[in-house]
């Protein structure tokens, strides 16, 4: 336990402390007033309640003044209690599809990492490819992204992290001083964010947009659909990224000769490759196919839940090993984030709020998709990506029946960027993990990560008007 | 002000008067301490007398010297008095404490564990001193520690709590002063006492002075801070380098002067004002090196604290004690000085073993005009509830604990 002193004027550490309290004390007038005037036109009793209910809970995911999941539970009690919602209703819909295809992927995720699979895929990649200084950065940056396409992109970066912080020690590179120190733990964050965008599997992002969808309009999205709808955004990020990083940050060192010792004296200690990995592997495998074609019909938390129960028949995994895995706080933000979504939808109040923000000024269709993109772009960059769907899923739908547009399209528009936030280690898991090494200071992560924000943006919008049209997403 | 003898008007000065010389005892007055002592396990060092404005004084009264003084305590049926042969004063002595006559349940007295003196229990859970090990302890020292640095003589933290809950059942426990003696660790020997400091904020609403050795890094500061201590006191004792060095030879030489004076001063950044104090023994070193020590110290927001000293029996060590003429002005310079930085001098209060600085007001015209409101409001139930309120509030406010080890870097 590390002890610090703050030692900041006593006036100023009351005022700090004071903030919390009269914060709830100002959240809970508000919420008062919002309820006592008049309703407005155009909207019912339910819809201004539920109003209401997003914004407290809107003010509090961005603030963060208590965890995003008890936020979560926090809408679960304000739906039926305000009556925007019945109980049983409220309680129903947290037994949404996404909810379970998430913990099952949380369960596979974790079984996969405790197996040891995960880190000798990463190290034999890194090891064959990395053996030049270029090649070694182009090995974490492609590594991260796919193993992303996999798995949780938070969970690869904490996987790779040790990794490439072992490698950045064995160069003897000065921490904050290195160009190549900063390059690879950039690349390791960029690989994790854009690989995690590829598909459901990348983040929680994109099963609880889907969630909202399937909850407020009755569509969904196949897990090979969506892949294919993105796919192009991520080639061009991945191909942008690697030249921007390898641009802002030259190789400051000379061809290395020791890395591939270093990585292949790791591969080394763990071993042959044991039944576990082989079984955990088949069955990811197995689960992956299993997702591409049968996810239609069987739907995608029933192939996630049932590979788990493989993974306990064949003792592979202890329920133990996996608990540290399953982020339950997400699956309950999740199921939280869901009923509000279906709240707002029901009560008229997310198409009463569309009409009232972009769509009084927004002429196109066009121009929509351009605010929601770069509405979710900026937001990811100070709140969780999953609050950010959240948030805007509800307004979007609105806005989707306003429009006329496929609200399929209004989910990318908005699970999409979501998850492209690259500049402030605050913004995700990937970019904190990469500055708490040391090598990476928050001003270069905002420096590159402002010039890839504004890439993704125009990025995106090119593949929704030129490809989109293509393969049938047209609006 | 100009001092002259007839001191018994003026508490400080009769204070500092009877610390120098001690007192006699009367037969009637020793008969009534006596009856007061009798049961206890040992006899304490002297005689803890209240003077007037509630000045309390610790006495010595049994040793050579004392048995010359002018001055005698005498017992009448309205009171106990002092006298110098002229005039006299009126006194009291506060009742001796009952828990005293009581043991632990380990079968330790009481009143070999806790030494009450006024408002405060002073604990030294362990008698070891390595200074005595390694033969350079300090010459003038009479600590009452193993001088084979033992560890035998060491109370368990049960002992302590058993001896605090007994003094706070009398109302005597709302300051615990906890000391140690050196020890060859790094951190100053708040590893050791840390136990006990927790215990005792555990269980009671007490504030809390430890007296150790400066530790080697200052992350041990900010640890005994953050484990409850409310108060710390690192004493240099001499101020003058050269003194330093042969008088306390294994301050100088296993501690170092500059570390004493670095620990204090990063101290005095973390504790509340007048809350981190440095014992300056006063005739140990001349009259104007204590007050440079006064300065320095004060400088750099830490309270000093200053001991009259007095020759030992047992000890080498003989320096010719100081008169209170030349002591009586360095007390004033202490009051005005403290007062003057701004540091707060409450806490360093009603000390009977030592002269304090809020009593060197009593220099200063005679104290005239002073009235100590605050001091009296910390003195009430309510006053010591709401020092322990606030320094726990400023301690909540502070102290930031993480999950990371130092040094560590990955998440």
């Amino acid at each position: 336990m590390k002890i610090e002193i703050d030692r900041r004027p006593l006036w100023l550490l009351l005022l700090l402390k004071g903030i919390r309290p009269l914060s709830f004390l100002g959240i809970a007038f508000v919420f008062w007033y919002l309820l006592s005037i008049p309703t407005p036109e155009g909207l019912t009793l339910a819809g201004r309640n539920a109003i209401a209910i997003f914004l407290v809970c809107l003010f509090l995911w961005v603030s963060n003044l208590i965890p995003l999941a008890v936020t979560s539970i926090l809408a679960i009690i304000m739906v039926p209690l305000f009556g925007v919602l019945t109980e049983r209703e409220t309680f129903a819909l947290f037994g949404n599809e996404a909810v379970f295809f998430i913990l099952g992927a949380f369960i596979l995720a974790g079984a996969v990492m405790h197996s040891g699979l995960s880190k000798r895929i990463a190290l034999s990649i890194m090891g064959r490819f990395g053996d030049s200084s270029r090649g070694l950065v182009r090995a974490i940056f492609l590594l991260a992204a796919i193993l992303s396409f996999f798995m949780s992109e938070h969970a690869v970066a904490a996987m790779l992290f040790p990794i490439v912080l072992e490698i950045a020690k064995g160069l003897k590179l000065r921490p904050g001083r290195s160009n190549y120190g900063k390059l690879l733990f950039i690349s390791l964050a960029w690989g994790c964010i854009i690989g995690g965008v590829a598909t459901f599997l990348g983040g929680a992002r994109v099963p609880l947009a889907v969630g909202i969808l399937k909850e407020t309009g009755g569509e969904t999205i196949g897990f090979i659909e969506y892949t294919v709808a993105v796919f192009p955004v991520v080639i061009i990020m991945l191909v942008v990224g690697y030249n921007v990083l390898v641009r802002l940050f030259p190789v400051d060192i000379p061809e290395m000769a020791d890395t591939g010792g270093l990585l292949s004296r790791r591969l080394q200690e763990l071993g042959k490759v044991s039944y576990n990995e082989y079984a955990v592997g088949t069955i990811m495998f197995v689960t992956v196919l299993a997702w591409v074609f049968l996810g239609g019909r069987l739907g995608l938390a029933i192939i996630a839940l049932t590979s788990v129960v493989v993974l306990f028949i064949f003792r592979l995994v202890r329920w133990k090993d996996i608990e540290e895995y399953v982020n339950w706080g997400i699956i309950l933000m999740y199921g939280g984030a869901i009923i509000l979504g279906t709240a707002l939808d029901k009560s008229g109040a997310a198409a009463w709020m569309a009409d009232q923000t972009i769509g009084a000024w927004a002429r196109t269709p066009w121009v929509v998709i351009a605010l929601l993109s770069l509405t979710a772009l900026v937001l990811t960059e100070g709140i969780s990506n999953v609050a950010v769907i959240a948030i805007l899923m509800p307004v979007g739908i609105g806005m989707a029946s306003k429009f006329g547009i496929d609200p399929v399209i209004i989910t990318f528009s908005i699970a999409v960027p979501a998850g492209l936030a690259f500049c402030l280690p605050m913004s995700t898991p990937a970019n904190a993990i990469s500055v708490s090494s040391n090598y990476v200071g928050v001003k270069d992560m905002a420096k590159a990560g402002i010039f890839m924000g504004i890439t993704a943006w125009i990025a995106f919008n090119i593949v929704a008007r030129v490809y989109w049209p293509i393969i049938g997403l047209g609006f | 002000m100009k001092y002259q003898k007839g001191y018994l008007d003026n508490p400080t000065l009769l204070k500092i008067e009877l610390m120098l010389n001690g007192i006699r005892v009367g037969k009637k007055a020793l008969d009534k301490v006596m009856v007061e002592m009798a049961g206890t396990d040992e006899m304490v060092d002297g005689i803890d007398i209240v003077l007037s404005h509630k000045t309390k004084a610790n006495v010595p009264y049994k040793e050579e010297f004392a048995r010359k003084s002018s001055y005698l305590l005498k017992s009448r049926r309205d009171g106990f008095f002092i006298t110098d042969g002229e005039g006299e004063v009126k006194v009291e002595i506060p009742p001796i404490p009952n828990f005293y006559k009581e043991k632990t349940t380990t079968g330790i007295p009481f009143s070999s564990i806790g030494d009450v003196h006024s408002g405060y229990v002073v604990i030294t859970p362990s008698k070891r001193c390595d200074f005595f090990y390694s033969d350079v302890e300090c010459r003038y020292c009479t600590a009452n520690f193993d001088s084979n640095g033992g560890t035998e003589s060491t109370y368990s933290v049960d002992e302590v709590l058993e001896t605090v809950e007994a003094a706070h059942s009398e109302g005597k426990a709302e300051i615990i002063y906890l000391s140690i003696g050196f020890g060859k660790e790094e951190d100053g020997g708040i590893r050791f006492l840390k136990p006990y400091i927790k215990a005792i904020k555990k269980h009671f609403n007490a504030l809390i002075a430890v007296e150790a050795l400066p530790p080697i890094d200052n992350i041990w500061v900010d640890e005994t801070y953050a484990i409850g201590a409310d108060s710390v006191i690192y004493n240099l004792e001499i101020f003058d380098k050269e003194l330093f060095e042969l008088i306390c030879p294994g301050r100088a030489k296993l501690i170092g002067r500059e570390r004493y004076i670095d620990a204090l001063r990063y101290a005095a950044t973390v504790f509340p004002s007048g809350t981190v104090a440095s014992h300056l023994i006063v005739g140990l070193e001349p009259p104007g090196y204590t007050i440079m020590g006064i300065d320095y110290l004060t400088d750099i927001g830490v309270i000093p604290i200053l001991p009259i000293y007095r020759p030992s029996p047992g000890r080498t060590l003989r320096v010719d004690p100081l008169t209170t003429e030349v002591i009586a002005p360095v007390y004033a310079h202490l009051y005005r000085t403290v007062k003057k930085k701004g540091i707060n001098m409450h806490w360093v209060r009603d000390i009977s073993i030592v002269t304090t600085p809020l009593e060197g007001r009593f220099l200063i015209d005679g104290g005239r005009g002073f009235r100590s409101i605050i001091r009296d409001f910390y003195n009430t139930k309510v006053g010591l509830k709401t020092a322990w309120g606030l320094a726990t509030l400023r301690r909540k406010l502070r102290v930031k604990e993480s999950g990371e080890s130092s040094g560590s870097s990955s998440s």
